[in-house]
């Protein structure tokens, strides 16, 4: 009896994400006949994968009790600098390569702050957002990049059914899973984020758990600016702006804990789509704009209080363990 | 290592400081000298004076405002007595205000503001006038303050072009897509009120089955049409506040032959808009011609600083780009660097 209970608990608290979200798709696909077209499909995937690669950078970050607030103008970086690169050497290689070297390059500094020089995360990379922008529409004067030629292969073309992006994005989310769940520097990010000063003592290198979380992080944002030009068909300095809080909104809703520790990637997966659905479907039924903020706003902060609630009631359970021994332990 | 480190740090931070006030204090210095030299500037028309000039922005990360700063900061080159400082008010009444201020102080011979909303900065252009200085208020224009000057396009008539072409244009029982700019700024709600008055109000057959606000941005614009696209069986024509969001609508059909006949608008005649045009798929766009504006500007300057006149009023055309005159943009644009 007690052990199904548990059961049933474990698996809504580990499950409930992707409940939310299969209830949300069932719904979606009654609300408007074409939202389960395979074209609706294929372009929601599509529409998700810039923001959803953002948001797995995050939330590794998160995790690691950090966050990234210059991912949008970083990925406006980079991506500009990429189309600029393809536009005078013709190279789609040397234009990715060039998109990901300057999310490294702009992470590294973010990194430096933070870790080395103890800048609070939200501060430094607060810092980063307005420096990174400011350079992309330094480097165009504030002018769009236009006559891409072949690049737009990387973010309109398909391999057979399956849009490019929505590839890169099934390949970024199976790294993602596999270094949470099956690497050490995996498990070093949820012990840093769950307990810095345990981490330390327990050995962890911190700085270099760190470094190696806005490295990755930074890779995947230059690929993101890549894929972002590429679908626009154009070099946006102004492009993706508030970008990082679709991702960080993202993760959140997947169930990544802002106190650190707490996160998986399947969890921001569904997140991601929890909110591209809703997105897809407001606008499908035409609800208007300013409705959709407001619906917008509601469901991060449902999310959120759901989030704490849930480890409240989880703290709640193991002090009432903790008094069920005690109270065993009573002489009677 | 640490402290290397930190040195290394603060000596990059310093550098890149004085880098950019290097810029900076060079206008500095004129700035301090000017301050006696204005006093008998009422004396010294038609003399061998410099002027100095502030140019307010509305914000240096929209597209077309850094366009026709840019323009601005070219066209001023052309006039050896004008000493033009660009500021960047950031998309922001409070610091385009507190820009305004700050340029009164500084002593300015001429403010030109474009305004970030009209109302916000009018109280602004008008201590302007009283501390003595000469106003040029543009795009938008900031109407009615005695003593101002103003150069401006229309953004009611920029949109009005497109929708008396488009009263013609749209087919019977049309449906119809709208993608506006961010609510509240001046220019997406001229632009719309237009289409509204010069178009579905005279046409009510047409059925607007989508309008969503893309803030002027063209990624935005793509994903709305691409759900309208789902969502809709046919849509006869997309009408757009500006030619980014236009854009991005026909970035997401571009394949598809279905929308091949499909009825595009927009404004301000970006580069994207008249390549577009000239390919056959877009309709019209309306041209806020930034060089010619800031030619116009330049000019009212130079005419208000040599005492030629005391207050001018006037306006940039609207001229409507169609596949038939594109060409002539084109060679525009060509000239300035925006279309290789």
């Amino acid at each position: 009896m007690d052990l199904r209970n548990n059961f049933w608990s474990t698996a809504r608290k580990k499950y409930s994400i992707y409940m939310v979200l299969v209830t949300l798709f069932i719904v979606c696909s009654f609300v408007n006949e074409n939202f389960l077209s395979v074209n609706n499909l294929t372009n929601i995937s599509r529409q998700l994968a810039v923001t959803t690669i953002l948001a797995f950078g995050e939330t590794m970050l998160i995790i690691c009790g950090m966050l990234d607030l210059s991912a949008g103008s970083v990925l406006a970086l980079s991506g500009v600098f990429a189309v600029y690169t393809y536009k005078m050497y013709g190279s789609l290689l040397a234009a990715v390569l060039v998109g990901i070297l300057t999310g490294v390059v702009c992470n590294l500094i973010n990194v430096v702050m933070i870790s080395t020089f103890k800048a609070p995360p939200f501060i430094a990379t607060l810092a980063m957002m307005t420096m990174a922008r400011g350079v992309a529409l330094l480097f165009t004067k504030g002018q769009n990049i236009l006559q891409l030629g072949n690049f737009v292969v990387l973010g309109q073309g398909s391999i057979g059914i399956i849009p490019i992006p929505v590839v890169f994005l099934i390949v970024v989310a199976i790294f993602t899973w596999y270094i949470l769940k099956h690497t050490r520097f995996g498990r070093s990010l949820y012990a840093v984020g769950g307990n810095e000063e345990a981490s330390i003592a327990s050995g962890i290198n911190v700085h270099k758990v760190k470094y190696m979380a806005f490295i990755i992080n930074g890779v995947l944002v230059g690929l993101a600016g890549v894929l972002f030009m590429s679908r626009v068909n154009a070099g946006l300095p102004n492009g993706a702006i508030n970008y990082e809080f679709t991702a960080l909104t993202a993760a959140i809703i997947g169930g990544t804990s802002f106190s650190g520790g707490i996160g998986t990637a399947g969890g921001t997966l569904a997140g991601a789509f929890i909110v591209g659905f809703l997105d897809n479907i407001m606008n499908l039924t035409n609800i208007d704009s300013y409705v959709q903020q407001i619906i917008r706003g509601a469901i991060i902060a449902l999310a959120v209080i759901y989030d704490i609630h849930s480890k409240n009631r989880r703290t709640k359970s193991m002090l009432g363990r903790i008094d069920d021994r005690a109270v065993e332990k009573k002489p009677n | 290592m640490k402290r290397t480190l930190l040195g290394v740090f603060s000596m990059l931070l310093v550098l890149v400081l004085l880098a950019g006030c290097g810029s900076t204090a060079n206008n500095a210095n004129p700035a301090t000298s000017s301050t006696t030299t204005s006093s008998d500037q009422s004396g010294s028309a038609g003399g061998q004076k410099t002027f100095k000039v502030a140019y307010i922005a509305r914000a240096q990360s929209d597209s077309f405002a850094a366009w026709l700063a840019n323009a601005v900061k070219d066209e001023a080159k052309k006039y050896p007595n004008i000493k033009l400082d660009v500021f960047d008010g950031q998309a922001n009444d409070d610091k385009e205000n507190s820009m305004i201020e700050n340029a009164i102080t500084s002593k300015y011979d001429l403010i030109i503001v474009q305004p970030n909303n009209g109302e916000a900065q009018r109280p602004y252009v008008e201590k302007i006038v009283k501390a003595g200085i000469f106003a040029i208020t543009t795009n938008a224009r900031i109407s009615g303050i005695e003593g101002a000057s103003s150069v401006d396009a229309k953004p009611y008539e920029q949109a009005a072009v497109n929708a008396r072409a488009a009263l013609t244009q749209i087919p019977k029982n049309a449906k119809v897509v709208v993608l506006n700019g961010p609510s509240g700024n001046f220019h997406a709600d001229e632009r719309r009120r237009s289409w509204q008055a010069e178009f579905f109000d005279k046409r009510p057959d047409v059925k607007i089955v989508g309008e969503q606000i893309a803030n002027w941005n063209k990624d935005e614009a793509m994903k709305y049409m691409e759900d309208w696209v789902q969502a809709n069986d046919k849509i006869d024509a997309v009408i757009s506040m500006n030619d980014n969001m236009a854009a991005g609508a026909l970035e997401v059909v571009k394949d598809n032959p279905k929308y091949k006949d499909m009825l595009v608008y927009g404004v301000d005649g970006t580069a994207e808009a008249c390549l577009l045009i000239k390919e056959g798929r877009m309709t019209s766009t309306c041209l806020q011609n930034a060089f010619e504006l800031a030619e116009k500007l330049l000019d009212t300057s130079n005419k208000l600083l040599t005492g030629q006149a005391k207050q001018i009023d006037i306006d940039i055309g609207n001229p409507l780009i169609t596949k038939d005159n594109v060409d002539q943009y084109i060679d525009l644009l060509k000239k300035a660097g925006a279309i290789q």
